[in-house]
């Protein structure tokens, strides 16, 4: 076998690219499909509204996180990323800073099977909608597979 | 072209140019992946919080609701009373549809918990609120 490239038949000295370009491809494909699919969220549960009877849980099981406007003043767009420091919330009638929400959480509900960790939201209307979702997330951090139940009447 | 032949003629394409082109696709595709997520509908100012879960793709209809409370389903406009109907006439002949909202920053929270009365009211139980991350440092102010 020859393997001197410079005399007459030249060796094939390039990579093959070809599985390179194959597998880029594909990525390419992938990427430009699935971009405009991928939303990502909080799911809540709205509890029925209409003649339906609400699921069976007795009163004192029920945990609800009060948000009011003079606990956590998020009248407006939290500035940066977090919540305000003084945002105070009530958890259960308990009223606790915000930050202590995740340890708060999973006291209160970690204990109980998956399909019982429920937290009855009730938020101000005058609220800032992302600052209502910051506590909704501080809410969620601390227990897997909580539900958020939005108290939608009035 | 195998040494010991007699020369030939160099029949491969060139894939140099379509490698260097579908590179910077991509990479600009990965890029930008982040900072797209915000489905149909107007451009609006998401909320940004710090771990949203991935939510489902299949079946779903976004509600987006803008800075003045303006509503629209999926791309479409609506008016605030047209809302049940224009959910209940999009999920005709779906089955599991699951409905997104996706609200302005901005908006005080009883306008998104009036439209998720509305969906609930509409026939849909349970609704998804669109974030985004803050770790992508995406604020428009």
């Amino acid at each position: 076998m020859q393997l001197n490239g410079s005399t007459g038949t030249g060796l094939q000295s390039e990579i093959n690219i070809t599985p390179l370009v194959d597998v880029v491809l594909v990525l390419l494909i992938i990427f430009m499909v699935v971009v405009p699919l991928m939303l990502e969220g909080y799911d809540v549960d709205t509890p029925r509204a209409s003649s339906e009877p609400a699921p069976q849980q007795a009163e004192a099981s029920q945990v609800i996180l009060r948000i009011a406007p003079d606990g956590c003043g998020i009248l407006d767009p939290p500035a940066g990323d977090g919540l305000p420091s003084n945002c105070r919330v009530s958890l259960a009638d308990h009223e606790i800073p915000a930050t202590e929400l995740p340890v708060r959480v999973r006291e209160a509900l970690g204990g109980r099977p998956r399909d019982q960790r429920v937290l009855f939201l009730a938020a101000d209307d005058r609220l800032n909608y992302e600052g209502v979702l910051r506590i909704v997330d501080l809410a969620k951090s601390g227990v897997d597979d909580l539900t958020i139940g939005v108290i939608t009447t009035d | 072209m195998q040494p010991g032949e007699p020369r030939k003629v160099q029949s491969a394409i060139n894939v140099t140019p379509l490698v260097d082109v579908v590179l910077v696709l991509l990479i600009i595709f990965m890029v930008m992946a982040p900072h797209m997520r915000q489905g149909p509908g107007p451009e609006i100012d998401l909320p940004a919080t710090a771990k949203p879960h991935e939510q489902a793709s299949a079946a779903r209809i976004v509600v987006t609701i803008d800075e003045h409370g303006a509503l629209w389903i999926d791309d479409k406009a609506v008016a605030v009373e047209q809302l049940g109907d224009g959910l209940r006439a999009v999920a005709a002949g779906q089955s599991d549809v699951k409905v997104m909202v996706q609200g302005d920053a901005r908006l005080p929270f009883g306008e998104v918990r009036q439209t998720m009365l509305v969906i609930e009211q509409a026939g849909f139980h349970g609704v998804g609120l669109i974030a985004e991350r803050t770790d992508l440092g995406a604020r428009k102010g």
